[in-house]
């Protein structure tokens, strides 16, 4: 069955790739996504409207060559974009702390709950950034940007089942090393 | 807290721990960052500039030009289509004094230019965008549209291509004013001439298997470094990788893979290995310790001035510091080459021969030649390099979004598209880049994807079979399929001649004698009113190319080509000449040799449009100009005569310079006539200077696919029994 939304960002790409000047409305489809994602990353505003730039920049002059290989045209911009904050990464490390970032409010429970819960939330977030990069970024795109297996594939440049053995070995050096993650008795 | 079920972790993550904390990272909800809506909006400017440099594909340019979205581009489309005489200054421009306006192009003065690419300008100084476009005029007759990125002006022909085989001058008129009002003091022109039309494909469809996403085998992971890379080096005999990781590690691993091992732990700079695959140098904490691979002791080498780059010559290790390049002799340690002494001269790379070093000399890129102490100048002021073909004797640089393939005098220079090459021993390069891998000749010719997916830094083994690469951290390795043999049909093998004998006509002509038979020689007799072998005076001889060429018979293999003689006077085209050439493979030696020539009148060479390719086969003709033309002269104007006199085929269809008569029935070896009417004109509304006529022969029949060898064609050498005439 055809997804109108696919259908229509296929008609998008098509056109970039014959036009490139058709490639503004894939930037303002896709924008706010590339640019959360690569300040989540980067920590830094300046930093984040370079990432971004490059990001965009590099997908413009590769759009002629882009194959649509029926995953969404957004996989592919994070490919672009893990390649392009691991280039930054080597010079630049993140320097804001995470607590700045997301977003830890809960609704409903006891306040004592809430602040509890937030508390582990916030290590957790602290142990991924511990991770290595490649499982850090396996889990960022997993449970951060609620991505597809088969999408952070793409992403990363892997096989569906090695992004699957990342994320597992991520996750499970966290329920190691995150001892005060159990639940409370 | 439950969360909502995720299918695609199901088989991941079956432990109840596991998806407790997989939960808990669901749970965080990122914020907004701060955004600045003046930087969102000026980056959709900046990549809607540059696209409109990159150009369009396949839509009409009057639609660009008059679509609601092309609107602010048609006065500056329009005002470059009418072209006149065009001032002829110098095309390389001095530097001036901080208040002229200097311009440049990495363009100026190449003799093999890609056809798809932007011609860029650079001026020295912000420039009035309004004025510096209508002050453009481009010849021959050429619809564009412009583009700017900083101070850089990019032309595009909206056909989106340039015209084969052709000189143009891009001329900047003295209407063009800097940002703050100043004109340019003089026109400016900028020369430069294409490279010849992509060979056409195979006149019969043949139905290609799709090709697979990914063709490379023998994939896999040598190593992980999380922190980068900074070297990688293969032994010469593509056994073992080297690389030094972003922490200074100098590590080797074996090609097929197995555990790294550690040569020195930290603080490796540049490194590099002997030919003989023996020895190790590299440069540590300011010396250059020297590793004797099969024994595994070192030996050190204390320079007087710090080391910042290490290699190779024929003699032993040399290293560049930042005032030259320094060896060690028989009396010791001694200067080989001096760098500039003005400036900040950084060396980047020696040879794979070491017999040149690329250094920065503040903005520009060089080489030094270490024998002679000379340096050549790469491109324009920023280029970067990229690399060495395997022998030295080339060199790979960033242009305009390209890649430029130059020889070590600058000269020479093909563009590839842009990426991160590598150049191997079996003369393929690999160009890697974000999101896919190409290979191709080094002459652009064969582009081949390979893959899909993340390739930096590819680097070719010695063997030209392997080779590395980074992708996230890793440094893979994997082979790439065997080059496929150089096509060789019949009628390559006779391009192949015609291509030598002409460039011995023009630097050797006693050389071309070896490619005329009995006859070819009788028809170059110039003392009993042959043709002149050696086509002298002024205006001179600066270049030819082949207008159209086809086999025309067998038994024996037949072909008839239409070469053009340029003529010009201080180095622009004046006047032209066509030689036909029918060429005949002999039966001992298979090699195709000269059998008869004509020559056609000399004209000259005008503001007006001419042909500039014919690609024949048996059911159409394809003529290419060197000018857009007016649509609605084309019909009328471009004719196909049989050896009768009598029209033949169906209504000329045009588009992108391309005239296309097709319907046609040509039989083989018969003659035909290509009539072009002085009644077409091109954009600008100038008629063609004279009818022009071209008479050739129908093709023979290869079998619907005249890229396939049908017999031997050995790669063409000098006739052995050829002699000068006397």
């Amino acid at each position: 069955m055809s997804d109108p939304q696919r259908d229509e960002e296929r008609e998008l790409v098509e056109q970039a790739k014959r036009d490139p000047r058709q490639f503004g409305a894939l930037y303002d489809r896709h924008f706010q996504q590339i640019y959360r994602f690569v300040y989540s990353r980067v920590r830094e505003q300046t930093a984040a409207e370079d990432v971004t730039s490059e990001i965009f920049m590099k997908a413009l002059k590769a759009m002629p060559r882009y194959q649509d290989t029926g995953r969404p045209f957004a996989a592919w911009l994070y490919q672009i974009s893990v390649n392009a904050i691991a280039d930054r990464y080597r010079t630049l490390r993140p320097s804001s702390p995470l607590e700045d970032f997301h977003d830890l409010s809960i609704a409903e429970p006891p306040l004592e709950e809430q602040a509890a819960h937030r508390d582990e939330i916030r290590r957790i977030w602290a142990l991924v950034e511990a991770l290595p990069v490649q499982q850090k970024t396996a889990l960022v795109l997993k449970f951060q940007e609620d991505m597809k297996i088969e999408d952070i594939a793409v992403a990363m440049g892997k096989t569906p089942g090695a992004v699957k053995l990342l994320i597992h070995r991520g996750v499970s050096r966290l329920r190691d090393e995150a001892d005060s993650l159990r639940p409370a008795e | 807290m439950s969360m909502p079920h995720d299918p695609d972790l199901e088989d991941v993550l079956q432990d109840q721990e596991l998806r407790r904390v997989a939960d808990l990272l669901r749970e965080a909800r990122m914020t907004e960052p701060p955004l600045d809506d003046a930087f969102r909006s000026d980056l959709r400017r900046r990549l809607m500039s540059q696209a409109w440099g990159m150009g369009g594909g396949g839509t009409p340019w009057w639609r660009k030009v008059f679509g609601p979205t092309g609107m602010v581009w048609a006065t500056a489309a329009v005002g470059v289509i009418l072209i006149g005489a065009v001032v002829v200054l110098t095309a390389t421009n001095q530097p001036g004094p901080s208040d002229q306006v200097v311009v440049s192009s990495q363009l100026a003065n190449q003799s093999a230019v890609r056809l798809q690419q932007p011609i860029q300008v650079t001026f020295n100084q912000p420039m009035d965008h309004r004025s510096t476009e209508a002050a453009v005029q481009i010849a021959p007759a050429t619809t564009v549209a412009f583009s700017w990125h900083e101070n850089t002006l990019s032309v595009t022909p909206t056909a989106g291509n340039l015209a084969p085989n052709t000189q143009y001058q891009v001329t900047i008129g003295p209407g063009a004013k800097t940002a703050s009002g100043q004109s340019l003091t003089a026109p400016k022109t900028i020369t430069f001439v294409t490279q010849p039309p992509p060979p056409s494909p195979s006149p019969t469809p043949t139905v290609k298997p799709t090709p697979p996403p990914t063709v490379l085998t023998n994939q896999h992971l040598l190593a992980s470094m999380p922190d980068g890379i900074t070297n990688v080096l293969w032994s010469p005999d593509s056994t073992t990788v080297y690389f030094v990781t972003g922490k200074g590690a100098l590590e080797s691993v074996p090609a097929i893979g197995g555990n790294p091992t550690v040569l020195a732990p930290d603080g490796v700079g540049s490194v590099a290995i002997n030919p003989a695959g023996d020895q190790l140098a590299y440069i540590r904490k300011g010396n250059i310790q020297i590793l004797a691979i099969g024994q595994g002791t070192t030996t050190e080498v204390v320079p007087a001035a710090a080391p910042v780059l290490v290699g190779w010559a024929t003699s032993g290790v040399e290293w560049a510091t930042a005032d030259g390049v320094y060896t060690v002799g028989p009396g010791g340690q001694g200067k080989v080459a001096a760098l500039p002494a003005t400036g900040t001269a950084t060396a980047i790379s020696f040879a794979p021969d070491g017999a040149h070093l690329a250094y920065a000399l503040d903005q520009s890129l060089s080489v030094l030649d270490l024998a002679t102490g000379k340096s050549t100048v790469l491109g324009l002021p920023g280029a970067h390099f990229q690399g060495w073909s395997p022998d030295g004797t080339g060199v790979m640089y960033s242009g305009a979004q390209a890649v430029v393939l130059a020889d070590l005098g600058g000269r020479n220079t093909t563009s590839l598209p842009a990426g991160e090459p590598s150049w191997s021993s079996q003369d393929e390069v690999l160009l890697g880049s974000d999101v896919n891998l190409f290979v191709m000749r080094p002459d652009a010719s064969g582009q081949t994807k390979l893959a899909d997916g993340t390739f930096h830094l590819p680097a070719w083994a010695p063997n030209g079979i392997a080779f590395t690469y980074f992708r996230s951290g890793e440094l893979y390795t994997a082979s790439a399929p065997t080059p496929a043999p150089p096509a060789t049909s019949p009628l390559d093998a006779a391009a192949s001649v015609v291509n030598l004998f002409m460039k011995a006509r023009k630097d050797n002509p006693d050389r071309a004698n070896a490619y005329l038979d009995d006859n070819g020689r009788k028809a170059y007799m110039s003392s009993t009113g042959g043709l002149n072998l050696q086509v002298t005076g002024d205006p001179s001889f600066s270049r030819y190319y082949v207008l159209t060429g086809q086999i025309t018979g067998s038994h024996p293999d037949t072909a008839q080509f239409v070469v053009r003689i340029v003529l010009a006077h201080n180095s622009l085209d004046v006047k032209s000449l066509e030689e036909t050439l029918t060429l005949v493979r002999t039966q001992g030696s298979q090699q195709f040799l000269v059998d008869q020539a004509a020559a056609g009148p000399v004209l000259t060479l005008g503001a007006t449009a001419e042909v500039v390719s014919v690609d024949v086969t048996a059911t159409s003709v394809k003529v290419t100009f060197d000018s857009d033309l007016k649509p609605e002269t084309v019909t009328a104007g471009v004719i196909i005569l049989d050896s009768k006199g009598k029209q033949i085929g169906n209504m000329p269809a045009y588009a992108k310079r391309t005239v296309t008569v097709d319907g046609l029935d040509l039989k083989a070896g018969k003659s035909y006539k290509l009539v072009v009417l002085s009644t077409v004109q091109d954009v600008g509304g100038s008629n063609i200077a004279a009818e022009y006529d071209l008479t050739f022969s129908g093709p023979a029949d290869t079998h619907g696919d005249r890229h396939r060898d049908t017999s031997p064609s050995p790669i063409p050498q000098p006739s052995p029994t050829a002699t000068p005439s006397s």
